[in-house]
């Protein structure tokens, strides 16, 4: 069986077939597992669960219409799923992972209201967040967004104006009083 | 772009009314050196999106080894395969004997023909014996 090397490994046809079709959604699965969970840790552990299900399933992959919302769909799930078992076992939810997304708080230390929007991102009610991520930062179309959150479109729009809006007081409150 | 029409848009898109299209403009406008000082409080929110976009995922993806599945399959059909001519081997192989087994094989076929000629000596005797018949008729004409 021929070989290729993806990520750094060496693999076989049928992996490098799979990988093609998964792999360019990657970071999109990091980001929002990412928004769900706060902790780089736990967003890569997520993004390499979804991986495996996904491999799991691989043969019905090639079914699905939209591979990548179908692994959007799964990423929210997982990490609702994880969020919810971790609240009920009354574990310290980590807010802020900061010795972790140094390497992007460097990145953005130019403007210093870069880090402010990340973090009111964090603070948005669970729908809004997912909303305004799925919307503004991987741009998908409203449509597409309901349909991952099993929603309608009015409800996308509206939970988005919901989340913008309020973005939108938090950095005006921080810029006049300074309240972090 | 014309102060009015960015604001415009801004408008919609606070009011989750704008295209993909018309986000995509907004971003670029506020990533840019020209934004209007009315305006400005609103680049972080931007180009704060513009930064999470790029947030990347850095640990590597660990897929389980297919081929294992596969040579496991594999190894388990040329055992059975093994297995069923060692069957069929056996059944039908001529049984192969140890020079010990040979010889001691040798050895009772001697014997049996030993017996064999001393049963047919036996035999033989034993139809000699006939005569004794005869004697004792002769025997019972004398002395009638």
């Amino acid at each position: 069986m021929s070989k290729v090397t993806v990520e750094g490994r060496k693999i076989n046809m049928k992996q490098g077939e799979f990988l093609d079709t998964v792999l360019p959604f990657k970071d999109k699965l990091y980001r929002l597992a990412r928004r769900i969970l706060v902790s780089v840790d736990e967003a890569e552990d997520a993004v390499q669960e979804v991986y495996l299900k996904l491999w799991k399933n691989k043969s019905s992959i090639k079914n699905y219409k939209n591979p990548e919302a179908f692994a959007m769909t799964m990423t929210k799930n997982y990490c609702l799923d994880r969020l919810k078992s971790k609240q009920a076992g009354n574990l310290k939810i980590v807010h802020s992972n900061y010795p972790h997304s140094q390497n992007v708080a460097r990145e953005v230390e130019a403007n210093d209201g870069v880090a402010l929007v990340f973090k009111l991102m964090e603070n948005l009610p669970e729908q809004q967040k997912l909303v305004l991520q799925l919307r503004d930062v991987e741009q998908f179309e409203y449509a597409e967004i309901a349909k991952m959150l099993d929603s309608n479109e009015t409800a996308v729009r509206v939970a988005l104006s919901r989340a913008r809006k309020t973005v939108r007081e938090q950095l005006i409150q921080y810029n006049n009083y300074g309240i972090s | 772009m014309e102060l009015a029409r960015v604001k415009q848009l801004l408008d919609a898109y606070f009011e989750g009314a704008t295209t993909l299209q018309e986000e995509a403009t907004l971003r670029s406008y506020f990533s840019g050196s020209q934004v209007a000082p009315e305006l400005q409080q609103y680049q972080p929110l931007f180009t704060g999106i513009v930064a999470v976009q790029k947030e990347k995922s850095t640990r590597l993806l660990h897929l389980p080894e297919e081929k294992k599945t596969i040579s496991r399959w594999w190894i388990g059909a040329v055992a059975s395969m093994v297995l069923a001519a060692g069957i069929f081997g056996l059944l039908n192989q001529e049984p192969s004997l140890t020079t010990e087994e040979k010889e001691a094989l040798a050895a009772f076929e001697k014997t049996r023909e030993a017996f064999k000629m001393l049963s047919q000596n036996f035999n033989e005797g034993a139809e000699e014996l006939v005569y004794i018949h005869n004697f004792k008729e002769t025997k019972n004409k004398i002395l009638k």
